[in-house]
């Protein structure tokens, strides 16, 4: 079951691990991305990112949907990580079900615009969000889990 | 804060205390019972002194000072503050990994027990790293 759906452009990283993990205790920590998935030495980088306290599992896009879909984690508690609005919107419409999508990381670069703290988008990226948040999703923008919960859904229309 | 809980106390040179303390905070959020001392801003006497306040503050419960040098003043410091004291442990060394543990593990484990996991954490985080 996936208790944390999470777009970080950080992947795993010390946050997620740390701030979030000791918070949640998830079982596993699944990164879907097409990229990481594909290339041996970065796999096992952010595999090894996530432990010795979690599992991880590193599928593409379409790994993840099916496994997840498919009842692999249903007896387990799973973060499930996307670089970007791209990758999140890809699985969803490829049939991931969510309620809630927690934007943590969209850092700082150039061309991107603020909406918080840590959630920077550009043009493209702000349409991505706006075609989730149609779905009926809810966007939420905390780094951390003690911060104050953002609902950023009207600031991506 | 609860009885249970551990108050930490980072005693590092320069601004390192404080800089760990900020980066913890960046990776886990607020967190409370933890304080950093600068020993080469301070002088010996002030460190002793302000650790002392600190225990104080929280009642004298239990404690860990974690120092980043041992063999320098900062150490010496920690150690003329804490060597009459029951319940307060002194650990050099200090890296990022053993804090989060720190704050993380907080009320899980009694002081002995934290203060050798830190340890362990603390070592077995220093390793070439082989991917």
């Amino acid at each position: 079951m996936v208790i944390l759906f999470r777009i970080d452009d950080r992947l795993i990283h010390a946050q997620v691990v740390v701030g979030w993990g000791r918070r949640l205790k998830p079982d596993r920590i699944i990164l879907a991305d097409d990229q990481i998935s594909s290339e041996g030495w970065e796999k096992e980088l952010y595999a090894s990112a996530a432990g010795p306290d979690f599992k991880a599992a590193i599928l593409s896009l379409s790994g993840a949907v099916e496994q997840i879909r498919g009842g692999v984690f249903d007896s387990e508690k799973v973060f499930l990580l996307a670089r970007g609005p791209a990758e999140a919107l890809e699985m969803l419409e490829m049939g991931l079900e969510a309620k809630e999508i927690n934007v943590g990381g969209l850092h700082y670069r150039e061309g991107r615009e603020k909406i918080t703290e840590n959630v920077w988008v550009d043009g493209t990226e702000r349409g991505l969000l706006r075609e989730i948040a149609k779905r009926g999703i809810i966007l939420e923008a905390r780094a951390l889990p003690g911060d104050r919960k953002i609902t950023i859904n009207s600031k991506v229309v | 804060m609860t009885d249970k809980e551990i108050t930490g106390i980072v005693v590092t040179h320069g601004q390192l205390g404080e800089e760990l303390l900020r980066t913890v905070r960046l990776i886990v959020g607020e967190v409370r019972g933890c304080y950093a001392l600068s020993g080469s801003d301070l002088g010996d006497e002030k460190v002793v002194e302000s650790i002392h306040e600190i225990l104080k503050a929280h009642k004298a419960g239990a404690a860990v000072v974690f120092v980043d040098y041992f063999g320098g003043s900062c150490g010496a410091s920690c150690v003329r503050a804490t060597r009459h004291l029951e319940g307060v442990k002194v650990i050099s060394g200090v890296n990022l990994p053993m804090l989060l543990d720190f704050v993380t593990k907080q009320g899980t484990m009694g002081l002995d027990e934290i203060v050798d996991h830190l340890i362990h954490r603390g070592q077995e985080s220093v390793r070439v790293v082989e991917i």
